[in-house]
């Protein structure tokens, strides 16, 4: 499937008038009349832009996995939905990172979780409660 | 550094059992919403094959991410599935897929691009792929059409036309049966109505013809005896009669027996020329004269040659003769 929009040059969400203007302006007969017919109708718009979507969706998928060179994509699909490929968005990497952060803080708090640790908590609670009582006894008396 | 909260997808691959199932069930519920929203029959099937799967959780997020096709989730359930079920591994998974896209009749044009997808995905070469898909669907594999084409529409437009045409022509012909039906009824009371007349006429006749009879033989004797006394009276006259007549001269009476018999012999030879036998009456005389005019008119040898012509034309004049003198004698 051809991407209509790209080969008229519009943007995906163009309005009926950009698109008549358009294929008006268009000097391909062949891409003419088909865009004609298959932008020029509502219901038919409709149902390429689902299509559309979804070739869309497929090819970032694709470039992101590697496989903008798979032997079922090719012809015109491919020409007009692939992407450069792209290495940065694999979204198992994102995963893996954000599960070793989330491993690397609870194996942290794991090893300060020690028996002086709860000692010295247990401490200090013991002296700020002492400072608290002083200090109502004062005003409590004066 | 990446930061967040792990989104709901990820939770639920991190708590499965199995990975692979998981995103492999992410998968075959985007193929099946690539149709639509999911509706009540194929979530029950996804929940049927989730049972053969270790996912081990409830299958709620995963319609609710397929319904949305969410882009993230459905990335990252793919590269899961590139890592763990790549070459023959895939196709128990890739028949499960095509079996979910065929199980509504062809699969969307949709449905045909993420399959090639799935194939691709997971290393499956396109003639393993057609014979995948052969044994699962039961018909060949088709490459999608291209609706950005205008063929793609006419044809569509086209069989839409048909399917009109031949819904059309069903109701016509439901309307045109319902019309006999009603016709014939009608014609079925018309008979009986007309029988129950002619029966209340027959029965109204023989009751006249029964009263008629009672009249006539009360008239009959009575006639009966006017007669007898008609009958003394004419005898009487007669004798009177007969006395006269003898007295009168019977030349008279010759002369017409003399005469008779040539006529006769002459109307039994012009009734035997109009292929008659003698006692014939006259329509009976017109309707054989009509017919032998018309096969024996000399006009309908007219192609035939002079001489056939001649011949018919005096045929033609001996029948007209011969019909022309029986109008006058009789």
């Amino acid at each position: 499937m051809r991407d209509l929009y790209q080969r008229l040059g519009l943007p995906n969400d163009a309005n009926d008038k950009d698109i008549q203007r358009a294929i008006e302006a268009c000097h391909h007969n062949a891409l003419k009349a088909d865009a004609r017919i298959v932008l020029g109708d509502p219901e038919r718009r409709e149902e390429y832009d689902a299509l559309h979507g979804t070739l869309r969706d497929i090819g970032l998928l694709r470039a992101r996995l590697g496989l903008t060179h798979g032997p079922f994509w090719q012809d015109n699909t491919a020409n007009d939905f692939s992407l450069p490929p792209d290495n940065t968005g694999a979204r198992h990497d994102l995963l893996i990172a954000r599960v070793e952060r989330a491993v690397g803080l609870h194996n942290g708090w794991r090893k300060w979780r020690a028996p002086w640790l709860l000692a010295a908590l247990l401490i200090g609670a013991t002296v700020l409660g002492a400072a608290a009582g002083a200090a109502l006894y004062h005003y409590w008396l004066v | 550094m990446p930061s967040g909260r792990f989104n709901p997808f990820e939770t639920l691959l991190l708590t499965s059992r199995s990975q692979a199932d998981t995103a492999g069930l992410l998968l075959l519920a985007w193929v099946m919403a690539c149709r639509g929203p999911l509706n009540e029959a194929q979530r029950r099937h996804l929940t049927e094959l989730a049972s053969e799967c270790r996912h081990g959780h409830d299958l709620e997020p995963i319609f609710a991410l397929a319904d949305r096709q969410d882009f993230d989730a459905i990335q990252l359930a793919a590269e899961v599935m590139q890592k763990d079920r790549g070459g023959e591994q895939a196709y128990p998974f890739l028949r499960q897929a095509i079996a979910v896209s065929v199980v509504d009749g062809e699969p969307s044009i949709s449905q045909h691009h993420v399959l090639r997808f799935l194939a691709d995905l997971l290393g499956v070469i396109p003639s393993l792929f057609a014979t995948l898909y052969a044994e699962q669907a039961g018909r060949p594999y088709a490459v999608p059409e291209d609706p950005s084409r205008r063929d793609y529409w006419l044809a569509k437009e086209h069989q839409r036309q048909q399917e009109e045409a031949r819904q059309h022509e069903q109701d016509e012909r439901r309307r045109e049966q319902e019309a006999r039906e009603r016709q014939e009824q009608e014609l079925r009371r018309q008979r009986e109505r007309r029988e129950q007349e002619a029966r209340e006429r027959e029965r109204q006749r023989q009751e006249n013809a029964r009263q008629e009879r009672a009249h006539r033989e009360r008239a009959q004797q009575e006639r009966a005896r006017q007669d007898q006394a008609r009958e003394e009276r004419a005898r009487q006259e007669r004798q009177r009669q007969e006395k006269a007549r003898q007295e009168r001269s019977n030349a008279g009476q010759n002369q017409r027996w003399q005469q008779a018999p040539p006529n006769d012999a002459r109307a039994h030879r012009a009734l035997a020329v109009l292929g008659l036998p003698p006692g014939a009456s006259r329509g009976e005389i017109r309707k054989a004269y009509r017919r032998m005019a018309q096969t024996h008119h000399p006009d309908r040898f007219f192609a035939e040659g002079e001489a056939r012509m001649a011949t018919a034309s005096q045929r033609f004049q001996r029948i007209k003769n011969a019909y022309e003198y029986l109008m006058r004698a009789s």
